[in-house]
């Protein structure tokens, strides 16, 4: 039981984000991935692949599909937050002189990233809700570990209160340490608006 | 064994979509009516039912929704004994649990987001809590609480495929079946994704559609999002 | 935040409210209707006191109308049906009644043109004079006016207080903050300055206006008149 919490904390520890991309082909993917259930996005990874001769064990599978699904989330996420930096921003930049890049890297990268924290550290908690969804792909993880005990011994009321209230802890604290981070980290910030 | 997949698989994938509409459709409704009295009753001036209703909208929220569809599905026959559980009824309960958590929090939102100067001049005019709430706050609520709630039937689309584990025939337990069938996951599922992005798109130009008409735009900034689920 | 006050206002009274920023004018003002709560002394208005928690809050405030700086008219009714909301909900009269009553004040207001128009459409000097039928619909004993025109372009300004003077020549006890110096040496029968949550010197407008005694009273106007 105790792995099972540990692979699902390593599991979404191991994402990372997507920066805003420019593109047809990346809105077909953000689309297409926010559309989907993630479920059948890890039916597709973990059963469809193996046909065209890639073989993926769970871990693999799982990891695969939620970095790639968080991705297109946390896209739109910062593409809502490039989008709230005051325009004036980027004018400044330009009348500085800096090139487009420049501007982005030192201009807009950070107020954006203090806009969206909230919602960068509520897709965290997601993700790390959403890695239960790996158990129905037998990932050895919270949920998997909750329906094994269960079947074994029984009980099952118990042993999904306490896997529920596993959860319930492990996502307030992240709650808790987002609130605290986001007050640190952006101390620049504290009350105001960019 | 395995048959190649064909045109008679869309049928049973068909069908299954369309439990999976009726499903969001009833749980949606459910959870939006619950939904907007645990809304309420975060915001109201009353403590026990902040109280209640926080705690109950925290805890479901901490909670992955595939733990919750186990609680319910497997969890209260244990609790009730000689309860059956119709595999639909199971699933609507569990979805409108989530759901009703989720829309509490869209709903407290736009209720937070109406000026406060609303509130006051209500206040001033000698409405009480309630008057003031059916005729002033609503209204004005409900009308930024659209494009959230839009994006919340979409995300309850996506939830629903997690039902499949209670053994229920909506969109994913059938491509489930007619894989077993065909031996062929790759066209099956495509062919399931491409369903659920109808649906899922469907619903979100209605919703685009709603806010041509009447003009609400939201902040994205200040909406909860789902993640892949 | 109010440091301690002490004030009686007769019936058929104008009182203007005057001072700087952040004096606490609109606490004062506020607190009369139950916007902002007291933690000692007793406000009394036509006998139902504020600071009692058996009285019932809302029948105070069916005595005082109050009329906001930034108007608050509610943006998804009408104008008629802003101003027969609470009529009908809370005085619980008869729609026909209410409609009339409605109807006669935006008369007296100078928009019964614009009854069934809605609160986008109107300009900031219509919807403040919407705002002000609105309070009158409840028949208060006493209107609470929190500067009612600072949010207006000056040349609406006018109009917002021909409404207010008609009114005081009418007889309404009235409590108006504002900026407007000329209003309150013209309408008001008493001024009051305010600073730093006091009242600092009270007086008719004459003797406020031309010959004021405390110095703060004196730096105040000197920079604003």
């Amino acid at each position: 039981m105790a792995a099972g919490s540990a692979l699902g904390v390593l599991l979404y520890l191991g994402k990372a984000g997507r920066v805003k991309l420019v593109s047809i082909l990346c809105t077909c993917y953000i689309e297409a991935i926010r559309n989907t259930p993630l479920l059948v996005q890890l039916y597709l990874i973990y059963f469809a692949l193996p046909s065209l001769g890639i073989n993926l064990n769970p871990i693999w599978a799982a990891l695969i599909g939620l970095t790639l699904n968080n991705a297109a989330y946390t896209a739109e996420i910062y593409r809502a937050g490039f989008e709230s930096v005051p325009k004036g921003l980027r004018e400044a930049g330009k009348a500085l002189g800096m090139k487009p890049a420049q501007i982005v890297r030192y201009i807009i990268l950070t107020p954006a990233t203090r806009n969206v924290f909230p919602a960068l550290t509520n897709q965290l908690i997601l993700l790390f809700l959403a890695s239960s969804i790996g158990s129905i792909i037998s990932l050895p993880e919270l949920t998997n570990a909750i329906m094994t005990v269960s079947n074994t011994t029984y009980r099952t009321i118990e042993v999904l209160t306490v896997g529920g209230l596993l959860y319930l802890g492990v996502s307030a604290l992240m709650s808790l340490a987002s609130k605290r981070a986001e007050t640190t980290l952006f101390r620049w910030a504290v009350g105001t608006h960019v | 064994m395995f048959r190649a997949f064909d045109w008679q698989d869309l049928i049973p994938l068909l069908k299954g979509a369309w439990l999976t509409i009726q499903l969001c459709a009833v749980s949606g409704v459910l959870g939006i009516i619950f939904g907007v009295i645990l809304g309420v009753a975060r915001t109201s001036p009353s403590k026990i039912a902040r109280w209640i209703s926080t705690i109950y909208i925290t805890c479901v929220r901490g909670i992955p929704i595939l733990v919750i569809i186990f609680f319910i599905f497997f969890g209260v026959p244990l609790l009730f004994p000689g309860l059956e559980l119709d595999k639909f009824v199971s699933a609507v309960i569990a979805l409108t649990c989530f759901a009703a958590a989720y829309v509490a929090e869209i709903v407290r939102g736009s209720i937070e987001s109406v000026p406060k100067g609303q509130s006051e001049a209500a206040e001033a005019l000698g409405l009480n809590y309630w008057l003031k709430l059916r005729y002033v706050i609503l209204p004005q609520a409900t009308k930024i609480m659209v494009p959230p709630g839009v994006g919340f039937i979409i995300g309850l689309v996506k939830d629903s495929s997690l039902v499949t584990v209670t053994g229920l025939i909506e969109l994913t337990h059938a491509g489930n079946i007619v894989t077993n069938l065909t031996g062929d996951p790759i066209k099956t599922f495509l062919v399931v994704a491409v369903m659920y992005f109808v649906i899922c798109y469907g619903v979100s130009l209605l919703g685009r559609l709603y806010e041509k008409r009447t003009g609400i735009h939201v902040d994205p900034l200040k909406l909860p999002e789902t993640a892949g689920v | 935040m109010l440091k301690g006050l002490d004030c009686h206002i007769r019936e058929r009274e104008v009182v203007c409210v005057i001072g700087p920023s952040g004096s606490g004018k609109s606490t004062f003002l506020r607190c009369m209707n139950g916007l902002e709560t007291i933690t000692s002394g007793s406000i009394v208005i036509n006998k139902h006191r504020l600071d009692d928690s058996k009285s019932d809050i809302n029948l105070v405030r069916q005595e005082a109308g109050m009329v906001f700086q930034h108007f608050n008219l509610f943006p998804h009714l009408s104008v008629i049906d802003n101003v027969m909301l609470a009529p009908l909900k809370v005085a619980k009269t008869s729609k026909a009644e209410a409609r009339a009553k409605a109807e006669t004040l935006l008369a007296k207001v100078g928009l019964e043109k614009k009854m069934n128009a809605f609160p986008g459409n109107l300009s900031g000097g219509q919807m403040q004079r919407v705002a002000i039928a609105r309070a009158l619909a409840m028949n208060p004993k006493i209107m609470l006016f929190d500067e009612p025109t600072s949010a207006l372009d000056p040349e609406i300004v006018g109009e917002v207080l021909a409404v207010m003077k008609d009114l005081a020549n009418e007889g309404m006890t009235m409590v108006v903050v504002t900026h407007e110096m000329g209003f309150a040496r013209e309408v008001a029968d008493r001024v009051l300055f305010m600073d730093e949550g006091l009242i600092v010197e009270e007086g008719t407008p004459e003797q406020i206006f031309s010959a004021p005694q405390n110095a703060r009273t004196q730096g105040f106007l000197s920079k604003v008149l």
